[in-house]
């Protein structure tokens, strides 16, 4: 019953565990480049730990005897296993290898295999014969080596184990246990493994009973202050065989519960979340919006219009049209009579000047690069301004990853649609037949009245035609040829106008095409990356937090 | 006969070994192949090529005296010269063998001096292991092979300091061949009386001695005049005033050549007056405790005259004396008789001969330190070595390591121990190199050092415990009368004293304790753990290392493999420290086997002869062991508070070896200075290198017609399209100013004006922006390093200022152009008396053909040039043009400097906040060390 609860309990806790994995993935993939390589790596390594040692046995319960030289470890091994099986000795340091006895074989095999204990010094106890084990049932035993001795240094065996092992016994004693390369290294760093930490004061027997009792309550402050919050702490001796039970008892309940190793990765897990936590501060704004808002949007195109200088090409627009539309539209003779005036470029001699001034308005629309720039990077900054520094970093990147293409792009675009400024339209045609239509019928009218005048009232000669003598006609005459002056004149304002009006309209309505265009090329070359390292940065914090639990 | 204090460094080492041995040669039995092998290790001390003789002889006499302590027991008067006299004969028999050639020569040679005489010492460092070693110097020396003798001699004088010295200068008359016959009377007051010193044996005797005397003598007090008088050496002693006698009378004729012929020695014919008095006080303190000595004094009396000239040196120079006194024994090889005996009295004995006559001799009233004060070292010497340290301390002070270069936090750490070293130690120790010797106990937590104190104290001056870590605050314990010196406290002067421990873990605190049970001269001191989890006590017990004259370092059979320790050990090795070694905790079972281990473990280190000391686990019992356990360590104390010379050769020896290790620690510390200053400079040039890069492509944008894009070419367009370009040209004519139609002109002009101005400047802030990221990106790369400055928040972006500078600037640049083009225009009357314009305009026309008009992809026809060229050509002239253009865009670039400049200031600041290397600094460090040399 009882071990159908705990089975079930365990069920819970790999689902869970299997959760939070799933998060710490989600991190492992969206973290390169954002949080530090070597966390990242570590978190990998912590993945497939995970991932193989969930894939073993889960029946066994690997427990490592630690602790440094001279502690006591081979002996205490030996007194739990009942038997002479690491070699103890007064030689410091005396264990190289690790050993390891198993508690019921049944499928340890692999889990051994992949904790790479050599054959040689793996042992099994036969469940049957250990009648008053069978609570150690699933127990594996490892005496690693020590830590701290100068062998270790170079020999980073006992720190691999210390790493993978399901549950932990620290073999301290009385006169090591405060050692730094014990608390530093591994007891504090490990605080939060507290539920798969044993703390085993061996060697009790060399201590009176009161300096014991003294001892475990320094020890027990030691740990306090470094983060361990309720150190199990079990005085035993080797050499006596007291206070053992009590540690294989300790050890029984840990070997029943079968959860041992999913405490651990849990432990790590937790452990791992907090670094990632501490180097990635999750800021006020958790989740920030995963789309760039309007506003931001409006405020992108706005600057880039200003790059392109839209309001510029349409103003430029209204004012050369209008300039240009008097050459075609607007009437001769005031043109012939501007001619008349002198001329500057010609006293400089730089009349062909002009037309180069006409080429000028040849020239298209396009993008300016550093202002197109210093657009999209105004959009990044305003962004990201509440991020981590590393995911403001990765939303610049992102807002520039087109950059380069952009300008080009933009211009391309615009071209299409912005009119050329020495363009004429069609009407512009007509009306200059007309004006010189009107300029015609002047002429002719100046013919006729001169005619008149000529055979009418000088009576040169004989008229060819009535019409060319018919002096009554003259005054229509002149009536006619100031009313087509007048038309002249009143077709070159309205034709203005209309051009103005027209450009106008034009102008408003390229304005509004361009702002069109422009948004569009922005909102696919810069917000669609945005957008993208914006769901990256809420993917990954809402992987840390149901990674956190 | 003188016995001196004396200091060789060399001598030193070899005593120290000679020491060890000794000690650990209790429980072994001793074995002639050391003596010998340690002998030989001086021979190289022979310079003198006719040495050969005396030395072959000598090697020889070595081993016989070797041997010969196993045979006497006991010096009692008659024994020792019969021996003696076997000894001699022994001797004289190889001297005569080997020395035949040295007579022939020595007989051709030294004419005054008594013809042929072989030379035959016999040094025997022998060991004796608490308070004596008595050395057996038998010189028989022919006036020239002993000279070479001599030669030799002086190391090994030096080499068996602590000890007392025999020498016996067997010296056989005329030629050698007389020898053998002549050695038997040892005790021969007669000067001319031949020879064959007792000494050998007595050196044997004494050495002998030891071990039942060491029995025998309280193991606390080997008071070195105790030992004169206890030893039953009156015998041994009674010759040498003879001997030195002898000498004398020899010396006269040989003295002169001897110092000829020594040139090494110091001139041996200034000090007279000393050296007389020198000798026959120790003939008289002889003469006191000896029956034999009523010849002497008329001897001694005799000799005076010869010696004056030779054996001024002695009292003068306390090295030399030694050479003096060798020399002394070199002619008095003429008479051959005994030998002379120099007793090392440790202590006590030695300065009272030098200084205070026969009186002394006895007691040692005047606590040692007192005199052991008086002349370390020469003054000159010690205040150019002053100098030197003081100036290496201020560079070392001067040091600022600021950068995270990698290593920074070793640097920092070595800086802070290298001064703390000068201040707390060096210094001190250099004005008083004998002065009271400091004993740093090191170890493990648990290893039972404040145990080991107390039990040595006999007194609880430092609490025990079982919790860890124990101590927290160094505890120093001294002999009473040693106290004043430590509580003025030149030594570890940044430490307050207190009375007892404060508050755990205060890093400057001391705990003085006297007890009467510590010898004088020695303190222990007792310190915090190296490899607790409290890492301010790894700081003190460094700190206490550091300070520390001898370092005892104590392990445990649980610990003797542990990682910390052997740093430990290595950093003694790398610090040329003086060391012993407690191996405590030992269970008595399993002794042999992990006392074996760990000195197999030591020898594999390079350690192996490192002195050790093994504790057996006991009971503790009121912070103490039971105190038979550490009976070795409180003699070898003992010794060291006794001998003083011993003593000062292990202060010597640390001292040096902390000097030597100057050697490296400081070039170590300038080199990582000049890792500093060049990465320093590789930051710097970082962002130099970003902002030249952002100059260029300003350079290259303001030039390739890239701004006049967007808004700037529209507006261009809109200026020129729409008839203004030309309206900025009038021809001038009276009384008629601009045009009506220019009404419209301002606005278009203003715009285009301002859009040029932002075109140019979104170019520049745009370039600044690369910069500062790409300078951000350069430090990143700079491992690990740059990331602390480069996370200084901002440095990622211009300067908010920026933005405004860049309009100012552009500003500025606009109105200087304009003013430029105005009086560039004046120039050019011809056209002037024309055509008016408006410069406005016209410096706008400027600008677009400055910024590369044409040359985009801005419409260009015919091929005379642009238009704003041609036109500006046309206006202004193509001189002043190309004058006005170059004018303008130096302008230009140099006010885009100036900005980022203003920008690379942020930088430099952030480098400087984080500390500013000296780049001399480096150069003072190596000067430091040089200067520390040649004043060493």
């Amino acid at each position: 019953m009882s071990v159908s609860g705990a089975r079930a309990g365990t069920m819970d806790t790999r689902s869970d565990l299997g959760f939070r994995l799933a998060a710490l993935a989600r991190i492992v993939e969206l973290g390169p480049g954002r949080v530090d390589p070597a966390l990242i790596a570590e978190a990998g390594q912590l993945l497939l730990r995970a991932g193989d040692r969930l894939k073993l046995s889960g029946d066994h319960t690997v427990v490592a005897l630690a602790g440094g030289t001279g502690s006591g470890k081979s002996s205490l091994f030996n007194r739990i296993s009942g038997l002479e099986l690491s070699p103890t000795g007064v030689r410091r340091p005396t264990t190289a290898r690790t050993h390891a006895c198993v508690w019921g074989l049944d499928g340890a095999g692999p889990l051994l295999d992949w904790l790479q204990i050599q054959w040689r010094h793996r042992f099994a106890r036969a469940s049957a014969l250990d009648r008053g084990e069978s609570q150690l049932h699933g127990l594996i035993l490892l005496d690693l080596p020590d830590h701290d001795s100068i062998r270790a240094i170079t020999d980073h065996e006992a720190d691999r184990l210390i790493q993978v092992a399901d549950l932990i016994v620290w073999v301290l004693d009385p006169q090591k246990y405060a050692d730094a390369a014990t608390h530093g290294k591994y007891v504090a760093e490990l605080a939060g493994h507290e539920a798969i930490t044993v703390f085993a004061l061996n060697q009790a027997d060399r201590l009176a009973p009161e300096e014991l009792a003294e001892c475990v309550v320094d020890l027990s402050d030691l740990l306090k202050r470094e983060g361990v919050h309720h150190p199990r702490i079990v005085p035993t001796s080797a050499t006596s065989g007291r206070g053992v039970n009590s540690l294989k008892s300790v050890l029984a309940e840990s070997v029943a519960n079968r959860r041992a190793a999913v405490q651990r990765l849990d432990a790590d897990l937790d452990r791992i979340m907090v670094r990632l936590t501490k180097v990635m501060p999750a800021p006020d704004a958790m989740a920030v919006h995963p789309t760039v808002d309007l506003a931001r949007q409006e405020g992108l195109t706005d600057a880039l219009c200003d790059a392109v200088g839209v309001p510029a090409v349409g103003e430029a627009m209204e004012n050369v049209y209008g300039v240009r539309s008097i050459d075609w539209v607007g009437w001769p003779y005031a043109r012939w009579a501007a001619r008349l005036r002198p001329d500057p470029m010609n006293s400089l001699r730089l009349g062909n000047l002009r037309d180069d001034i006409r080429a000028v308005t040849a020239a298209s629309v396009s993008a300016q690069p550093a202002e197109v720039e210093n657009a999209v990077q105004a959009l990044a900054d305003g962004l990201s301004s509440d991020m981590p520094e590393a995911w403001q970093n990765g939303v610049r990147d992102s807002a520039r990853s087109q950059l380069s293409r952009l300008p080009q792009v933009l211009s391309d675009e615009l071209t299409e649609i912005a009119p050329r400024l020495d363009r004429v339209p069609g009407w512009w045609w007509l009306l200059k037949i007309w004006q010189y239509l009107l300029v015609v019928l002047f002429v002719a009218g100046v013919g006729w009245a001169g005619a008149i005048l000529l055979y009418g009232v000088f009576k040169v000669g004989r008229e060819p035609t009535d019409l060319l003598g018919d002096v009554s006609a003259l005054p229509w005459l002149g009536l006619m040829m100031v009313s087509v002056l007048g038309l002249g004149l009143l077709s070159a304002i309205a034709s203005r106008n209309f051009v103005v009006l027209g450009a106008g309209n034009e102008r408003v309505h390229l304005e509004r095409e361009m702002r069109r265009r422009i948004s569009a090329v922005s909102k696919d070359m810069v917000i669609k990356p945005v957008e993208q390292e914006l769901r990256r940065y809420n993917d990954f914090f809402a992987a840390l937090t149901s990674g956190r639990r | 006969m003188k016995s001196t204090a004396k200091k060789t460094e060399c001598a030193d080492e070899h005593t120290e070994q000679s020491g060890d041995a000794v000690i650990e040669e209790k429980d072994l039995p001793e074995t002639p192949e050391e003596q010998t092998i340690t002998f030989q290790a001086i021979r190289p001390g022979d310079d003198d090529p006719r040495a050969a003789g005396s030395d072959a002889t000598a090697a020889p006499g070595q081993e016989l005296d070797a041997e010969i302590p196993t045979d006497v027991p006991t010096a009692t008067p008659q024994p020792p010269s019969a021996e003696t006299g076997d000894t001699a004969e022994r001797d004289a028999a190889r001297t005569g063998a080997a020395g035949t050639d040295g007579t022939d020569s020595s007989g051709g040679q030294s004419s005054d001096a008594a013809p042929g005489q072989a030379a035959f010492n016999v040094f025997a460092p022998v060991k004796a292991g608490a308070a004596q070693v008595a050395t057996g110097d038998t010189g028989t020396s022919d006036a020239v092979s002993g000279k070479a003798a001599f030669d030799a001699f002086a190391p090994v004088k030096a080499q068996a300091p602590e000890v007392a010295t025999d020498d016996t200068a067997a010296s056989s008359q005329a030629h050698h061949v007389a020898v053998p016959k002549d050695d038997s009377p040892a005790n021969d007051p007669s000067p001319e009386a031949r020879d064959t010193s007792s000494t050998p044996e007595n050196a044997s005797a004494v050495k002998k001695d030891d071990s039942p005397k060491t029995r025998d003598v309280p193991p606390a007090t080997p008071d070195v005049s105790t030992v004169l008088e206890d030893v039953p050496d009156p015998r041994g002693v009674s010759p040498a005033p003879e001997d030195v006698s002898a000498d004398h009378e020899d010396v006269s004729p040989v003295s002169g050549d001897v110092s000829a012929e020594k040139l090494d020695f110091a001139p041996v014919s200034e000090d007279v007056p000393a050296a007389d008095q020198d000798v026959s006080l120790s003939s008289e303190d002889v003469s006191t405790d000896t029956p034999d000595v009523s010849p002497v004094p008329e001897d001694v009396a005799a000799d005076d005259q010869d010696v004056l000239p030779v054996s001024e040196d002695v009292s003068f120079d306390p090295f030399k004396e030694t050479k003096s006194r060798t020399s002394a024994g070199q002619p008095q090889s003429g008479p051959g008789d005994t030998g002379s005996r120099v007793v090392w009295e440790p202590a006590e004995a030695a300065p009272a001969a030098d200084a205070d006559g026969s009186d002394e001799s006895e007691g040692g009233s005047i606590p040692p330190y007192q005199r052991v004060r008086e002349v370390p070292l020469p003054k000159p010497v010690s205040r150019a070595l002053t100098a030197a340290l003081s100036g290496l301390r201020d560079s070392v002070t001067g040091l600022r390591l600021g950068l995270d270069v990698p290593g920074v936090e070793e640097a920092r750490k070595a800086q802070t121990e290298i001064l703390a070293q000068i201040e707390d130690y060096v210094i001190p120790r250099v004005h008083m190199s004998t002065a009271p010797a400091l004993v740093v106990v090191a170890g493990s937590t648990g290893a039972g050092k404040s145990t080991l104190v107390n039990t040595l104290a006999a007194a609880k001056v430092s609490s025990t415990g079982v919790r860890r870590p124990t101590t927290g605050t160094p505890v120093l314990a001294c002999h009473p009368d040693d106290r004043d010196w430590f509580a003025k406290g030149d030594v570890l002067n940044g430490m307050i004293r207190v009375d007892r421990p404060g508050p755990d873990g205060t890093l400057d605190s001391l705990v003085l304790a006297s007890t009467e049970r510590l010898p004088q001269g020695v303190a222990l001191l007792d310190t915090p753990d190296i490899d607790s989890v409290v890492e301010t006590h790894h700081e003190i017990a460094h700190r206490m290392l550091d300070a520390a004259d001898l370092w005892v370092f104590v392990t445990t059979a649980a610990r003797y493999a542990d990682a910390p320790a052997w740093n430990l050990l290595r950093l003694a090795k790398e610090r040329g420290a003086r060391l012993a070694i407690v191996l405590s905790r030992v269970p008595v079972r399993s002794r042999e086997v992990i006392d074996k281990h760990f000195s197999r473990m030591l020898q594999e280190y390079g350690l192996g002869d490192v002195e050790r000391f093994v504790i057996n686990e006991s009971t503790v019992t009121g912070g103490r062991l039971p105190d038979e356990e550490v009976t070795e360590l409180r003699m070898w104390l003992t010794e060291l508070s006794v001998d003083e010379q011993r003593r000062g050769q292990a202060v010597q020896a640390t001292l040096d070896g902390v000097l030597n290790s100057f050697r490296s620690r400081i070039p170590a510390l300038a080199r990582h200075l000049e890792a500093q200053v060049a990465f320093r400079a590789e930051l710097r040039t970082d962002v130099d290198a970003a902002y030249m890069g952002a100059l260029a492509e300003i350079d290259e944008a303001t030039s390739d017609g890239s701004l006049l894009r967007g808004e700037v070419l529209a507006r261009w367009q809109d200026f020129a399209g729409s008839g203004d370009l030309m309206k900025t040209l009038h021809l001038r004519r009276p009384g008629r100013l601009a045009t009506k139609s220019t009404q419209q002109a301002p606005m278009r002009l203003r715009a285009f004006k301002s859009a040029l101005r932002s075109g140019l400047e979104s170019v520049i802030v745009s370039a600044g922006q690369r910069a500062a990221v790409e300078v951000v990106a350069r430090w990143r790369q700079r491992d690990g390093v740059g990331d602390r400055l480069a996370a200084v928040s901002g440095l990622g972006r211009p300067s908010d200022e920026f933005v405004r500078r860049v309009g100012r600037t552009i500003g500025a640049w606009q109105e200087h152009v304009v003013a430029l083009i105005r009086s560039g225009g004046v120039t050019k009357r011809s056209v002037a008396k024309l055509v008016s314009f408006d410069e406005e305009a016209l410096a706008l026309v400027f600008m677009i053909s400055l910024l590369g008009y044409g040359s985009s992809d801005v419409a260009t026809s015919s091929g005379t040039g642009t238009l704003p060229e041609r036109m500006l050509r046309g206006v202004l002239g193509a001189d002043s043009l190309r004058t006005i253009g170059t004018k303008a865009r130096s302008d230009l670039r140099a006010r885009i400097s100036l900005l980022f400049d203003e920008e690379t200031l942020r930088y430099v600041q952030v480098l400087d906040e984080a500390g500013i290397p000296d780049e001399a600094a480096a150069k003072r460090l190596y000067q430091a060390t040089y200067n520390l040399e040649v004043a060493r």
